[in-house]
């Protein structure tokens, strides 16, 4: 089996975040695993932003869709190994060997309930092996800084930059 | 009101500003001086000798951003103004690192404390790694002249409340605490300064020494990465660098420079990978060897508004834990706050789903408190820069020692917080809850399990890396900071300390990069200004 970087290294870091800008023109990853890295996001998000994103369903569809985007752009502008370890991650969670070593089971995550991710999620939280957390962490990093960089998403934090600039544009 | 951006009229006004991601034709440079790097060494040194008449370049791998474009959004800030979009990481992931890539350097995003070297440390370099020349007294007009310089003075206003929960706490405590001095000119007192001040009033390195050098006739050259030192014997003969494209790509395009003295101002990672991937010598293994004040938080929840976004982000600190065992004894720790803004807040607190959307739901009742490990002082902590394939990586073990330091430092978070009447505490380490009272919180944090990934670490002082000092075995450049391999080489930033500092870093690098960039500048000068 392909040696994955990712188990060795980590992964993602403060994911910094950020987005609104992207600063690279083209990414390392395929038009295709784009695809299943929205999808798999898609399904996360919800999970980790439990009690975070709006009650409402439309507004929530909507919340998830800007995260994503922004997810898109945050991982666009990570050095080009810290794309490939993340790269290599999404993979192994589309694969049915990965999602068994990881998951315990093959089911793909589109199939598995709320209360099964967030049972994954606290394996891999608490894993006794480093490279199980970091995923757990590098995930964590970029789904919650990527929702909380988009002022759409302050209004429960009662936090909004000063206006006193506004006029300026 | 209108801000004026000093950079914008620079630009109009003529200065030498050349864009690397433009240029499609590889250049070549000259001038008496070429400056790698533009934050707090970089900056400092372009002044002085530009001042003194020499013609000086200054490179820089990041962008010119200037207070137009500081929108007081992460989102924009990091990616923009951060090395690796505020994402960097130690190789196992361990601790964050927050590092400016800008013209300015860390400088244009710090948030503006400004502490002069600690006696114990300028002590402990002189008596045991062979620094010379350095002692408080022969350091103490030099940082008068750059307090004078960036206007650095005790703050004058209220702490915001974030800072007033640790002047509080050590109050009730009889803990040692210190009104912090702070550079600015004019400030606002919002709370942005790491994200680019809005309105100049910091005083950075981006609006003071650059536009000064600007004033006078130096070139700054952005989006141009220095990749190579080429040297033949004793001399440094050319430095290379690649011109890099808005989105941080090489764009193909080189460009040579040639000087009759070179700077290294790259910054305590950059400085020493440029040296290494240029084959300099290093016969003692020194070079690369990095201090980072490796530091754990603990944030409160209190009945009051808290509001620790707005106001100067620090105005207070405590030394009560720095020097308690000796220099080189037991780690010590210094307490300070940390801003609180939502992407800062979001990555750097613990768990997800309902409990983090909860510590987020009471953002303006949260403070957080932040102890800085003094590291570097024994061989007990410390990191290592390496080349790879993709650049480089920063390694740092966290180790017992670091641990044991950690644990206090939360205990004394932890007592603090309640001591100035925090509602509960929550420490920074993964499966952790609030705790309600310090009687609990004591118990828990001695039998918690601390753990690499499991406890949030995070650093924005990256320092050592090219050590200065007399004895060849345990320095790489002299207590001036000149090579003892290169007759015109010098390195000024944050890579020429033997350990870390105890305090942030930015005076310490104004202050002896000043002294020794006056003294470079004696030396390079052309003689007719001498007597001037």
């Amino acid at each position: 089996m392909k040696r994955r970087t990712f188990i060795t290294g980590a992964f993602i870091g403060t994911a910094a975040l950020a987005l609104g800008v992207n600063l690279y023109s083209e990414s390392t990853l395929s038009s295709q695993a784009k695809d299943g890295q929205r999808v798999l996001f898609s399904i996360l998000i919800p999970v980790f932003l439990d009690g975070a994103l709006p009650a409402v369903a439309s507004q929530k569809e909507l919340a998830i869709n800007s995260t994503v985007d922004a997810i898109e752009q945050a991982i666009a502008v990570l050095p080009e190994q810290q794309q490939i370890e993340l790269a290599e991650l999404f993979e192994l969670l589309e694969s049915r060997l990965g999602l068994l070593i990881l998951t315990g089971s093959v089911t793909s995550l589109m199939l598995r309930d709320s209360a099964e991710l967030t049972r994954i999620l606290e394996h891999w939280r608490f894993h006794f092996l480093e490279m199980v957390q970091t995923a757990y962490t590098g995930l964590r990093e970029l789904v919650l800084t990527s929702y909380y960089s988009n002022p759409e998403h302050w209004g429960r934090l009662g936090y909004a930059k000063p206006t006193f600039l506004l006029n300026e544009a | 009101m209108a801000i004026i951006d000093p950079i914008t009229t620079g630009l109009t006004s003529g200065w030498h500003h050349v864009d690397a991601s433009l240029l499609n034709e590889n250049q070549h440079f000259e001038a008496d001086v070429v400056i790698v790097g533009t934050g707090a060494g970089g900056g400092t040194a372009a002044e002085i000798l530009t001042n003194a008449g020499l013609t000086v370049i200054m490179i820089e791998a990041g962008s010119l951003k200037s207070s137009k474009d500081f929108d007081m959004e992460e989102r924009h800030a990091y990616p923009n103004l951060y090395q690796q979009a505020a994402a960097m990481k130690t190789t196992d992931k361990g601790i964050g690192i927050f590092q400016g890539r800008t013209v300015g350097g860390s400088t244009t995003i710090n948030w503006t404390t400004s502490i002069r070297t600690p006696d114990p440390t300028l002590d402990f370099w002189a008596q045991e790694r062979s620094v010379i020349n350095t002692s408080v007294q022969e350091m103490q007009p030099w940082f008068e002249k750059m307090e004078h310089r960036l206007n650095i003075a005790e703050w004058q206003y209220q702490p915001n409340r974030n800072n007033g929960v640790l002047l509080e706490g050590c109050s009730k405590l009889g803990w040692e605490h210190t009104v912090i001095k702070r550079n600015v000119s004019g400030c606002w007192n919002t709370g942005y300064c790491g994200m680019g001040c809005p309105v100049n009033a910091k005083q950075s390195m981006l609006v003071t020494t650059i536009p000064a050098a600007l004033d006078k006739g130096a070139t700054l050259i952005s989006r141009a990465k220095v990749t190579h030192v080429k040297h033949e014997e004793q001399r440094v003969v050319g430095i290379s660098a690649q011109c890099m494209t808005e989105t941080r790509q090489p764009n193909g395009v080189e460009l040579t420079f040639s000087a009759k003295h070179y700077i290294l101002s790259a910054g305590a990672i950059h400085t020493p990978t440029i040296l290494m991937r240029s084959n300099m010598p290093d016969p003692h293994q020194l070079l690369g060897k990095t201090f980072l004040h490796p530091s754990v938080l603990s944030g409160a929840i209190f009945d009051e508004q808290i509001n620790g976004h707005s106001g100067a982000p620090q105005a207070i600190y405590s030394d009560q834990f720095v020097w308690r065992d000796g220099a080189a004894g037991e780690l010590g720790y210094k307490l300070e706050v940390a801003p609180i803004h939502p992407v800062l807040i979001a990555s750097k607190t613990i768990g997800y789903g309902k409990s983090h959307a909860q510590i987020m739901a009471d953002f303006n009742k949260l403070q957080v408190v932040i102890a800085l490990i003094r590291d570097g002082f024994n061989d007990q902590t410390g990191g290592q820069v390496r080349l790879t394939d993709h650049g480089f990586t920063l390694d740092y073990p966290l180790t017992k020692a670091f641990w044991r330091a950690a644990r206090n430092a939360f205990l004394s978070m932890a007592e603090l917080q309640f001591a100035a009447g925090a509602k509960k505490v929550l420490p920074m380490n993964d499966g952790l809850d609030f705790m309600n009272s310090w009687k609990q919180a004591k118990q828990q944090i001695n039998e918690m399990d601390l753990k690499v990934l499991k406890t949030i670490v995070a650093s924005a002082h990256v320092m050592g890396g090219c050590p200065m000092g007399e004895d060849l075995s345990t320095s790489m450049i002299n207590s001036v900071g000149r090579s003892h391999y290169f007759e015109n080489l010098s390195v000024f930033d944050g890579s020429m300390f033997q350990t870390s500092l105890g305090a942030n870093p930015q005076l310490s690098i104004y202050g002896i990069v000043a002294r020794n960039a006056t003294l470079l500048a004696e030396e390079l000068a052309p003689k007719t200004s001498a007597s001037s």
